[in-house]
């Protein structure tokens, strides 16, 4: 039993090892292509999260006062989120003036990222409890003083749980893009299918996990940084 | 100081009015208690008088400015007067030093003003400016954020103050205390308070004068005292429940019924059984029951100035309330 089972693993670790090393030489041997691609890849998310931060946080603190839009809002977003990545940026280079390349990706992108942001932006503005506002508003605080001294502060934590979530879900989408001329870490994917080739595959989803897990990883800090102390025993 | 006059509330959506024609006034200084059962209107009362909530009819004056007028911004008349909720509502992302200071910094204080004032304040509710003021409030007791809230409300030094229910979230040890605190802070601060509750034992303790109300209707108005000597009715007379002369003598100062006299009976100073001039006569029944007499002494400081008896007491009873 025992020496069947230690020589099962051993083969199994050397072929661990080798696929391992595999990908590590392709990412070593491909550098140029690996640091272009990367780049690419971070730059369309970056772009993507910079818009998807003002326009989805923004529709958000609109939908939590005005509750009737929320509906709508909420139904479109998730609508969006179905539709499978790729016929979503399929739809896009359909559309005049915007055919393949960056813009339609980040588009569709935008459009990803909206159910996970407002839903998360609209729950935090809701989470601030009701006695807090009546005495804010009973001591004098405007409207506008309310939503940025009190409501946004308190909603902090779930709409950064929003924001982090999105980061890392974009940045996976992100890869199909490629099929619409996006030169990024997808296509090592995409070509690694074509070739069967597991080295260049592994690579690029490899990068992708960990530029995924780094930008999620500043955004706790972030997140801590800047969420008060007085709500973050939870 | 604060006028109601003929004040309406329907809420949209609702044909029974909240609040029915409700006329009465508050003076400088007193202490009015809103009492009556879940509903009847008490709380919308305070939220118009601050226009939390604005009235369907009639009008409100503070100082004899209508408080509807155009030229009144609601958020400036706020901060103008406190606002202390049952629930508290301290901001969780604020220390306790930033809540107090909440009012002051919107009026734009200087800030070491605001730092000298939060200290006062916070010693004035009888809690440690030092250990509290950086700590958030989910690291304070109950009883803690009820005085950091009614601190906060004084914050701006409001002339008004509406205190909705704000000792009903803490246990009953703790809200006695806070009721007696509260009641010397006030014979130093004099402000005009509205004071909402259901608990008609709070009432009669806190008020200077009682509003009593019921399905938004205004059913008797007076002193403490005159409330409990003259029920308008079965309702007014069930809220105060059975005990009513019990309450009577709570509220009864010895001196009222003391008979005069320089011969205190020898029994009474061997037992020791005295009580001050200013306790009430309450205070009397339970002497008399511990020492097991039908007669306690009454002492004015260190000097004593005569008797109450057992008889002076039913007397007093039977003439007030009326029921002989």
């Amino acid at each position: 039993m025992t020496p069947l089972s230690l020589a099962l693993a051993l083969f199994w670790f050397s072929n661990f090892y080798d696929e391992y090393l595999g990908f590590i030489q392709f990412i070593i041997r491909r550098w140029d292509r690996v640091i272009e691609y990367t780049f690419n890849h971070f730059s369309l998310v970056l772009t993507v999260m910079f818009f998807s931060l003002i326009l989805w946080i923004s529709v958000g603190l609109i939908i939590s006062r005005y509750e009737k839009l929320a509906s709508t809002a909420f139904g479109i977003g998730n609508i969006l989120f179905v539709i499978p990545s790729i016929s979503l940026f399929g739809i896009f280079i359909t559309i005049p003036m915007l055919g393949l390349g960056r813009t339609s990706a980040a588009l569709a992108l935008i459009l990803y990222a909206m159910m996970p942001m407002i839903r998360n932006v609209y729950r935090g503005i809701k989470s601030v409890e009701w006695p807090i506002l009546d005495a804010a508003r009973g001591m004098g605080m405007s409207a506008k003083q309310i939503l940025f001294q009190i409501q946004i502060p308190i909603a902090w934590p779930i709409i950064f749980a929003g924001i982090r979530v999105t980061v890392v879900m974009i940045t996976g989408i992100a890869t199909v893009a490629t099929f619409i001329g996006e030169r990024n870490l997808g296509r090592f994917i995409h070509h690694g299918i074509a070739r069967e080739s597991a080295d260049m595959i592994i690579a690029g989803a490899v990068i992708v996990s960990v530029i995924a897990i780094l930008l999620d990883f500043v955004l706790g800090k972030i997140e801590y940084k800047i969420t008060s102390p007085g709500l973050r025993r939870v | 100081m604060i006028v109601l006059d003929k004040v309406d509330k329907v809420f949209p959506g609702s044909t029974i009015p909240a609040v029915n024609q409700i006329s009465f006034q508050i003076d400088e200084g007193n202490i009015c208690v809103f009492v009556g059962p879940s509903g009847c209107g008490k709380t919308t009362i305070l939220r118009m008088i601050n226009r939390l909530v604005e009235p369907t009819g009639g009008e409100i004056y503070i100082k004899g400015k209508k408080v509807s007028d155009k030229e009144v911004n609601p958020d400036e008349l706020r901060r103008e007067i406190g606002y202390v909720i049952q629930q508290i509502g301290l901001m969780p992302h604020r220390t306790v030093e930033q809540n107090v200071a909440l009012v002051p910094r919107l009026l734009k204080w200087p800030e070491e003003k605001i730092s000298l004032r939060v200290k006062e304040l916070l010693e004035t509710v009888g809690l440690d400016a030092e250990e509290v003021s950086r700590k958030y409030p989910y690291q304070l007791s109950g009883g803690m954020m009820q005085r950091v809230g009614v601190a906060r409300a004084l914050a701006a030094d409001p002339p008004i103050m509406l205190m909705d229910e704000p000792f009903g979230a803490v246990d009953p040890i703790v809200r006695g205390r806070l009721q007696d605190e509260f009641l010397r802070l006030q014979k130093a601060l004099k402000k005009t308070i509205c004071f909402v509750t259901h608990d008609i034992n709070e009432a009669i303790k806190m008020g200077d004068h009682i509003v009593i109300m019921n399905k938004g209707e205004l059913v008797q108005h007076g002193t403490p005292m005159e409330i409990l000597c003259n029920p308008a009715n079965y309702f007014v007379k069930d809220l105060i429940g059975t005990d009513r002369e019990i309450k009577l003598l709570e509220l009864t100062k010895s001196e009222e019924l003391v008979t005069r006299t320089k011969n205190i009976p020898e029994q009474i100073i061997e037992k020791d059984s005295f009580i001050l001039a200013i306790d009430p006569v309450q205070r009397a029944l339970e002497i008399m029951m511990k020492k097991n007499s039908d007669l306690v002494g009454v002492r004015d400081g260190a000097e004593m100035i005569g008797t109450i008896s057992w008889e002076d007491i039913k007397k007093h009873i039977n003439m007030i309330s009326g029921d002989n």
